[in-house]
This record gives C-alpha cells, sequence and structure tokens, in this order.
C-alpha cells in the first residue's frame, strides 16, 4: 500500500489495495484484523492497481488513482462494483503515474502527484491542479513543473486549504535503472529528498514557497507527508531511513503571498 | 471479506517511541546537501556500519537564491525508527556452518555461525554484514545461497529491481560480483543447482521469471509463467525443487484490476513495460500453494494446487520444500504460523504439521527453510528482532531449540518496510503509516 486517507468526519481510515485493484474503509479505531466496512473493487469501477486516493469530506466523494493514469471519482460511500461518478484522464490532462492526490475543497481543486519518468534521473515530474469537478481529457489549469520547482520524483501531495498551500514529498532521486546504469544509493549525500511548499494558486517552473531541506533534517527520500495545521507540524515517512520524521513549522503555516515568483 | 486483505493495513504509532534527538532551537540556513550524517551515525552506533562517510559531493540546486524560502535545513522535533535490523528472509548453509538473513530496514544481509545462539536477552553478532553505498542494496527482500559457488543471491522489492550476487566472503560496504535488472516489485528467489537456473516470483504482475543463474546485467530470462490459467496470485514465497523438477509458489492471492497478458512478455518497470491484459476487475482469491513443472512456460496450469479453507494459509510469505521427507514449509505471516503440507498435497488439504502459539516465539514469520542435514527448521521473524531454530518435526505450541536475536531481548520493533504515505488522524492525534 502506498496510500492512505483518515477521514475525522466519519472517523473512518480508507487504503487502497494496489496489488487486489480494490478500495477499503475501515473503522477509524480498526487494530489487528478488523474487517473492513465497504470494499470497492470489480471491473465496473474501473480499479485497476490504485495506489493513493483521497476523501473529500466536504463534497462526501471518494478520489482515487485508477493505477491506469486516470483519476476516478466515486461516492465516498461507494461499496462493491460501483461505477465512478467522473472520470479524469487522456492526453490533454498530463496524467501519467499518480503517487498522490488531494482536494482543496474551499478553492475547489484537485491536486495530482504526476510523474513523467525520461529515463534515469530525468522526469517530468510535477503538480497538477484541476477543477474539483472536471471529467474526461481536459489540461489542467495549473501545472508547477520544471527545474526551479526542483521536483525530481514526487509523491504525497497534502493540501492545507485554511492557507491554500500544497505540501508535497520529493524524493529527488530514481528508483528504476539498468544494471549499467549508476545505482541510487540510500547514502547518496548528493541526492537526498525533501519536503516542498507550494502556494495552491503557483503556476509554472516556480521555487517552493518553503522546504524542509537539508542534513538536519534527516530525510534521504521522504514518500509521505502529513500536516497538523493547528500545531503548525509536518509529518513525513521516509522510504529509506524506514523512519517517521516530525517536524514543527510555524513558518510553513502562512498564508502565502500572492506573489507568484521573481520576487520571492 | 478474507480477513487477510484487512491485515493490509500495518501501523499506528504513537509519538515518539524512539525519541532520539531533540528539537534545535536554533536552524542552519538552507545550504546544498551533505551527507545523511545521522542515518551513518545511528548505523555505526549498532555496529551496522565501518565504513567512513563519504565526501559530501555538492548539488547543484535550482535558482533558488534569490527566492524568499521559509524553512530550511529544519531538525525533526521527534522521530521514530528502528535501529536495528530487521529480519525478512533466512538461507542455511549446513556444508559451511553458515546462516544468511536480509534486512529491509538497514538494507543489508547479515551472516551468522549456524550454531549461534543467543544466551539470554543479548544481541548475536553476526559472522559478516554486507552494506553500505557500493552494495547496491535497496529495499531487500529475498536471500538464498549456492553452498557450492559460495555466492549469496539478494533480491529488490518495489525499489531497487536487482538481484544482486556476493561472495560469501563479502563483508561491510562490498560491491557485488553480478547484478541482474529484474522486473519491479520481484520477491523470492530460489536456485536449481541441477538445471543452473534461479526463480524469481514478481509480485504485481503475478509472474515467475526463471534466469540462468550466472545470468548478468541486463539478460533477459529464459522463460516465464505467467497469465490467468496459472493461478498465480501476488505470489511471494518460492522454491524450485531440482530432485522433483518442480517450481513451488506461495500466492497471497490478490488479483489486481487487469488480467496477466499470457506468456513470457518484457519485463515490466514500474511505470510502464510489459503488456496489458483485459480489464477485468480486482479479486481477493484465497491463498494458495501453486506447484509448475521445472520447464514450464508461459499460460500454463498448476500441475497441483493447495488452496481452502482446511489449508489456513493466509499471507504466506516463504516456502521451502523437505525433498527428503516430502514436506513442504510455509512461513504463514498472516497468523504467526509455520505449516506443514506433504509435498504431493492437493486441493482444500490441511496441514499435516503447525507450529504456532505463544511458546514459539513466531511472529510475523517473513522467512522459513529447511536444515536438513541437521534435521531442523528455521523461522525469521519480521514482528520481532529473531530467527528461531526448531526441531524438524515441531509441532504445535512448542519452544524453539535456539534463539538469534540481532536486538536486545525486547526491543521495540517499528515494522517500517519501504513506507510510502502517512495520515494524520486528528481525532486520536495518532499517525497512520501503510506497509
Amino acid at each position: 500500500m502506498h496510500g492512505i486517507f483518515y477521514d475525522p468526519k466519519h472517523d473512518e481510515i480508507v487504503v487502497p489495495v494496489a496489488l487486489g485493484g480494490a478500495v477499503l474503509t475501515l473503522p477509524g479505531g480498526a487494530d489487528g484484523g478488523a474487517p473492513p466496512l465497504r470494499v470497492l473493487q470489480g471491473s465496473a469501477t474501473g480499479l485497476v492497481q490504485p495506489d493513493t486516493l483521497y476523501v473529500d469530506v466536504a463534497h462526501d466523494e471518494m478520489i482515487v488513482d485508477s493505477g491506469d493514469d486516470s483519476v476516478l471519482v466515486f461516492a465516498r460511500t461507494a461499496t462493491g462494483n460501483a461505477p465512478p461518478l467522473r472520470k479524469l484522464g487522456g492526453p490533454k490532462t498530463q496524467i501519467r503515474n499518480i503517487y498522490g492526490m488531494s482536494v482543496d475543497s474551499v478553492h475547489n481543486l484537485i491536486v495530482i502527484a504526476n510523474r513523467v519518468d525520461l529515463g534515469g534521473r530525468e522526469s517530468s515530474d510535477g503538480i497538477l491542479i484541476f477543477n474539483r469537478t472536471d471529467s474526461g481529457d481536459v489540461a489542467p489549469r495549473a501545472v508547477i513543473a520544471g527545474p526551479r520547482t526542483g521536483i525530481i520524483k514526487i509523491r504525497q501531495v497534502v493540501v492545507d486549504e485554511e492557507r491554500g498551500q500544497i505540501f508535497a514529498t520529493i524524493k529527488n532521486n530514481f528508483e528504476n535503472y539498468e544494471a549499467s546504469a549508476e545505482r541510487p544509493s540510500p547514502w547518496n549525500p548528493d541526492k537526498t529528498g525533501f519536503i516542498g511548499v507550494w502556494s495552491i494558486n503557483d503556476n509554472g517552473n516556480v521555487p517552493p514557497r518553503g522546504v524542509i531541506k537539508g542534513p538536519a533534517t534527516g530525510l534521504v527520500w521522504p514518500a509521505g507527508v502529513a500536516i497538523n495545521p493547528k500545531d503548525h507540524e509536518v509529518y513525513t515517512i521516509d522510504s529509506v531511513s524506514n523512519a517517521l520524521f516530525m517536524f514543527r513549522t510555524p513558518e510553513l503555516f502562512k498564508k502565502p503571498s500572492p506573489v507568484n515568483d521573481g520576487a520571492r | 471479506m478474507p480477513r487477510r486483505v484487512v491485515l493490509a493495513l500495518f501501523g499506528c504509532v504513537l509519538f515518539g517511541a524512539l525519541e532520539w534527538r531533540p528539537a534545535h532551537p536554533g536552524r542552519p540556513p538552507l545550504r546544498s546537501l551533505v551527507a545523511d550524517q545521522r542515518l551513518f551515525a545511528l548505523e555505526r552506533d549498532n555496529g551496522c556500519l565501518d565504513e567512513a562517510t563519504p565526501a559530501a559531493a555538492p548539488q547543484a540546486w535550482p535558482d533558488w537564491a534569490a527566492a524568499h524560502i521559509a524553512g530550511g535545513d529544519v531538525p525533526p522535533a521527534r522521530v521514530i525508527a528502528d535501529p536495528y535490523p530487521t529480519l525478512h528472509s533466512v538461507a542455511v548453509d549446513a556444508v559451511n556452518d553458515r546462516v544468511f538473513v536480509s534486512d529491509p530496514n538497514r538494507h543489508a544481509v547479515w551472516s551468522y555461525d549456524r550454531r549461534a545462539a543467543s544466551k539470554g536477552s543479548e544481541a548475536v553478532t553476526p559472522l559478516t554484514g554486507i552494506r553500505g553505498p557500493a552494495t547496491g542494496m535497496m529495499f531487500i527482500a529475498a536471500v538464498t545461497v549456492d553452498p557450492a559457488a559460495r555466492e549469496i543471491y539478494t533480491v529488490d522489492n518495489d525499489i531497487g529491481d536487482r538481484m544482486m550476487v556476493f561472495p560469501y566472503d563479502a563483508d561491510g560496504n562490498a560491491k557485488p560480483i553480478r547484478a541482474l535488472s529484474v522486473p519491479h516489485q520481484a520477491w523470492g528467489l530460489s536456485i536449481n543447482p541441477v538445471r543452473k537456473e534461479i526463480a524469481v516470483s514478481v509480485e504485481g504482475p503475478r509472474e515467475i521469471v526463471v534466469y540462468a543463474q550466472n545470468a548478468n546485467g541486463s539478460d533477459p530470462p529464459l522463460r516465464m509463467i505467467r497469465g490467468p490459467r496459472t493461478g498465480l496470485g501476488d505470489p511471494h514465497g518460492v522454491f524450485f525443487d531440482s530432485k522433483n523438477n518442480e517450481i513451488v509458489v506461495a500466492n497471497h492471492g490478490n488479483q489486481n484490476g487487469r488480467e496477466t497478458a499470457p506468456g513470457s512478455v518484457a519485463p515490466a518497470r514500474r511505470g510502464g513495460g510489459g503488456e496489458r491484459g483485459a480489464l477485468v476487475g480486482g479479486r481477493f482469491d484465497e491463498p494458495s500453494i501453486t506447484v509448475y513443472p521445472g520447464e514450464a512456460t508461459g499460460d500454463v496450469a498448476p500441475v497441483r494446487r493447495i488452496q481452502g479453507s482446511k489449508t489456513g494459509l493466509n499471507w504466506p510469505m516463504a516456502i521451502s520444500v523437505d525433498v527428503g521427507h516430502d514436506e513442504i514449509a510455509v512461513a504463514n505471516s498472516g497468523d504467526s504460523s509455520i505449516r506443514i503440507f506433504g509435498r504431493t498435497a492437493s486441493g482444500d488439504a490441511a496441514p499435516v504439521r503447525v507450529i504456532k502459539g505463544a511458546r514459539t516465539g513466531i511472529h510475523g514469520p517473513m522467512g522459513v527453510t529447511f536444515d536438513v542435514k541437521n534435521d531442523e527448521l528455521w523461522v525469521a521473524n519480521y514482528g520481532d528482532h529473531t530467527a528461531l531454530v526448531f526441531a524438524r518435526t515441531a509441532a504445535g505450541d512448542v519452544a524453539p531449540k535456539r534463539i538469534v536475536r540481532n536486538a536486545p531481548a525486547g526491543s521495540p520493533t517499528v515494522g517500517f518496510g519501504n513506507p510510502g504515505a502517512v495520515a494524520y488522524d486528528s481525532k486520536r492525534d495518532e499517525l497512520l503509516v501503510p506497509n
């Protein structure tokens, strides 16, 4: 499993099961062998190998990576072999390998962590932003990507709706390679990852508004990110050091300036 | 709903379980990345790393100098991690009296004297530990050995996509003598010394890929077992039985939303490659053990299949065959047991023996292997820091003959293994981490 969501309103945990083409919903306090409350699975769902998901509690919808280069939107309580309400995918969307997704219900947007591998360490990864109700093969309204972003191998994204910020984990390395290629190493000090923060209104090849990055952070390949705005904390799980890091960073929980670039 | 699907959710970790560094009052400015001193220091403290930290290399970062960027090189307020190795797969060389275990937590392979045992609560000192940047090991899964050639084989799962071969005497930051590109999500390994072949199980594509044992670099596989007739479902443990010329596979039973394309295909890489079958919808089939002829290729049905409620199979992670006594041992992680089946059993067959219970010390087993020469059975626990040695015929709730600890008794096991996401439960003030 490479995704998880906690729904505080309904006290439920929702997880994608990539190897079983399914989405499971469990009680918030589930432990041990507790059975799921709901299982979404079957040919009508369009779920192939879902890696990540997000529950839009405000609109009672569930946004799921199909594992097949598209975003599927279901009713939050969808179960069994239920078809999606909407599907977002196709060449205009630029959606390829989805590694993270989030919804900003305040600004009515869907935020996608998108990977486009170009071989080796090269990629065209970025953050795609769509209108929440977009459907079909439509272009994103904004794309945060390019060399100034520093985004190489993006993973999970989460939105601070109150302040309009996107938190993203950037692994800054590559995972697949030929045997003769340079080996990505968890010990390579030149290629450790970071957490980047962008405004929900950012667009284009723009630097992050904030970062957690550097040797003092202890981060190697940060993969997952969650936030606790109330306590100004950022949480990240690192897939190489197998460690859970908790940062207290009030400076990252400030409303970003409307300036998109340049002056920053 | 099968119980095993719920077990896919791992971890619900309370804050501060292993805090090792308080927050700094001051923060260094944003600068180029240098060596990850913490990872090295922690591992060196635990005797996991003898190598000097490599020199830091400057990284040319994007044009951020002119930008106003908040945060920077912020030390964490709290960290949860397991500083000790975790055990995944186990291989025994009874000829040379060596035992090898893979460690996905610290990206290593450790070897012990076969007769080693913890006298009490202390850890056993390994004979060798292969780890460090030169090894190329990432999320290491299986380990197996060729005692005649004195070679160690390991394979990476999910990140890495390589099989690496080391000599027996490799220790520390050693380079592999061979490295082979294998499909994404490889898990199990088994050598057939008669055929000079090696079988690799691959989870998501639901395939068994067979290579020449000396394959190297980008050498293609000799053949694949793959397709809807095979009954393969999220295969994990694999054993290439050279005496009976059969490939024995432990399947979790998961089937993703696309049917596997039948026959041999180009090895799939993450994000591309391979052939896509029809969209049929995902399924949770019952776990199973499937058996194929040694030369099987393509979309072939198994010659035998053990599957059903009497089997008790639940997350079968590893498998071993005792060809002398015609038995199959399964590391059944879902109920923390070792299940022994007749080698030729088929259908909804009950195990002939089960090792399970509080006295056994079995906790989330990931590895199992027979030591036929010494009439023993080895178990690698992922749920704590131990490998256990039982009499080959042990059954029921029995204590192991020996315990090999790689951490002091009682050391907590966090259980993170290539984690990819995190969620905050604001109601319970807890963090949720799926593996």
